[in-house]
């Protein structure tokens, strides 16, 4: 059967030094998040059950950093995700809803997550997910356009995007001004390739800095994805709209 | 300068009223930073009106028109009861986040519009506040509107979709 500790291994399971997050030590390490929806994979990703002091489980579920760039910042050393629980979090590029559910768990009941995608394709799934995960509110709309799903969306503590669009900063920057609470944050995964194919990837991050300037947003942290993804890297800012 | 703006939100419209304050002055970064307090923001605007949405049906019937700039005649009977009518005295504007909603309103209702970054700024500060604001609302009603309203028009999204390219027959 699928999930659980395998073979009898000993597998202990200890808080992540971001909160909302564990990691799993046995055999091999994993990062996890709890499972919002005990007893089901959302993607068929592994689970692990953990007896409790007081006899009761915890179900958590591996969270791979080669599929998830939130995952991968993490193990990559971010100082802040910034997504914790009880947050807001406003993702765009939601795609199938992979990651988007795990970042449900991390938020947990108390959280919420507005989930923008614009392919329908992928949309389906997103939208199958949240069937089953009530703070995710799943948004079948273009990123470009925030008016157009403004009745949908409270104000958030952090923005992620992962929209892998030349004019993404610009994208992340309207979104902040419709949504984004004054000294909020922003979380942006950058795909070199996207943006500019011409220039090395170090040139195209650096690029970003200023268009990300002019729309309020603060860097304040920059990591490349290496070794899980190729030519990118994850930046985080604040937003500081009024002082 | 903008006296009243709407807020459109999952649960209803809401038309707010501006209003004029000495400490709080009309430049933008003023209304800007007072929309991040609460009593502050509480100085400078007044709910005139709320209209909650009658059913799930008609929240995304509205919000389709909203996304899409039209003023319906629902939308089109709620600023008419609740705007006072401009006079020789009483000069309305209406503030609108959005410029193609603004102008089905001008169009419409006669009515002068706004759209501009200082309306921006007033909306951000409901949006922060909303259910305080929204007094008819309690806690979390706006959010549980919003993921009703998300999982309907999301819905209607991929069903509407006449360049689907999915469920290909090999």
């Amino acid at each position: 059967a699928r999930g659980g500790a395998k073979g009898g291994a000993k597998v202990t399971v200890e808080p992540h030094r971001h909160e909302g997050i564990f990691v799993a030590h046995g055999k091999e390490d994993y990062l996890l998040t709890k499972n919002l929806v005990p007893g089901e994979s959302v993607y068929g990703e592994k689970r692990i059950a953990i007896e409790g002091a007081d006899g009761t489980k915890v179900e958590y579920r591996v969270w791979n950093p080669f599929r998830s760039k939130v995952a991968a910042g993490v193990l990559g050393g971010v100082d802040n995700i910034h997504i914790a629980p009880g947050k807001k979090v406003l993702y765009l590029g939601g795609a199938s809803g992979t990651t988007v559910s795990h970042v449900a768990d991390i938020v947990g009941p108390e959280g919420l997550v507005y989930a923008v995608e614009f392919s329908h394709r992928s949309g389906r799934d997103l939208i199958n997910m949240a069937k089953k995960r009530t703070n995710v509110i799943p948004i079948i709309e273009d990123a470009r356009h925030p008016h157009k799903y403004r009745m949908l969306v409270g104000m958030v503590d952090v923005i992620f995007a992962d929209v892998a669009q030349p004019d993404q900063s610009r994208i992340v920057g309207i979104n902040a001004h419709h949504f984004l609470k004054n000294n909020g944050h922003v979380v942006i995964s950058i795909k070199a390739n996207c943006i500019d194919s011409t220039v090395d990837a170090a040139t195209v991050f650096a690029g970003e800095i200023p268009k990300l300037q002019e729309q309020r947003i603060k860097p304040q942290e920059q990591l490349t994805l290496e070794p899980f993804e190729r030519d990118h890297a994850l930046v985080v800012g604040k937003y500081v709209r009024s002082k | 300068m903008v006296n009243y703006f709407l807020f459109e939100s999952s649960s209803g419209y809401a038309l707010f009223e501006r209003l004029e304050s000495e400490e709080i002055g009309s430049k933008l970064a003023d209304v800007c930073a007072a929309a991040t307090d609460l009593t502050k923001f509480g100085k400078v605007v007044k709910l005139k009106s709320f209209a909650p949405f009658k059913s799930a049906a008609h929240a995304l019937e509205n919000m389709n028109d909203v996304s899409e700039g039209i003023m319906n005649d629902h939308l089109k009977a709620f600023l008419e009861m609740n705007l006072p009518k401009p006079g020789k005295k009483s000069k309305v504007v209406l503030g609108v986040t959005e410029k193609s909603l603004a102008g089905s309103i001008k169009e419409g209702l006669g009515i002068e519009c706004d759209a501009s970054e200082i309306v921006l700024d007033l909306v951000r500060g409901v949006r922060l506040f909303g259910d305080k604001l929204l007094k008819q609302l309690k806690d979390g009603d706006l959010e549980r509107a919003q993921l009703g309203l998300g999982h309907s028009y999301s819905r209607g999204k991929v069903k509407f979709n006449v360049h689907r390219s999915d469920n290909m027959i090999i």
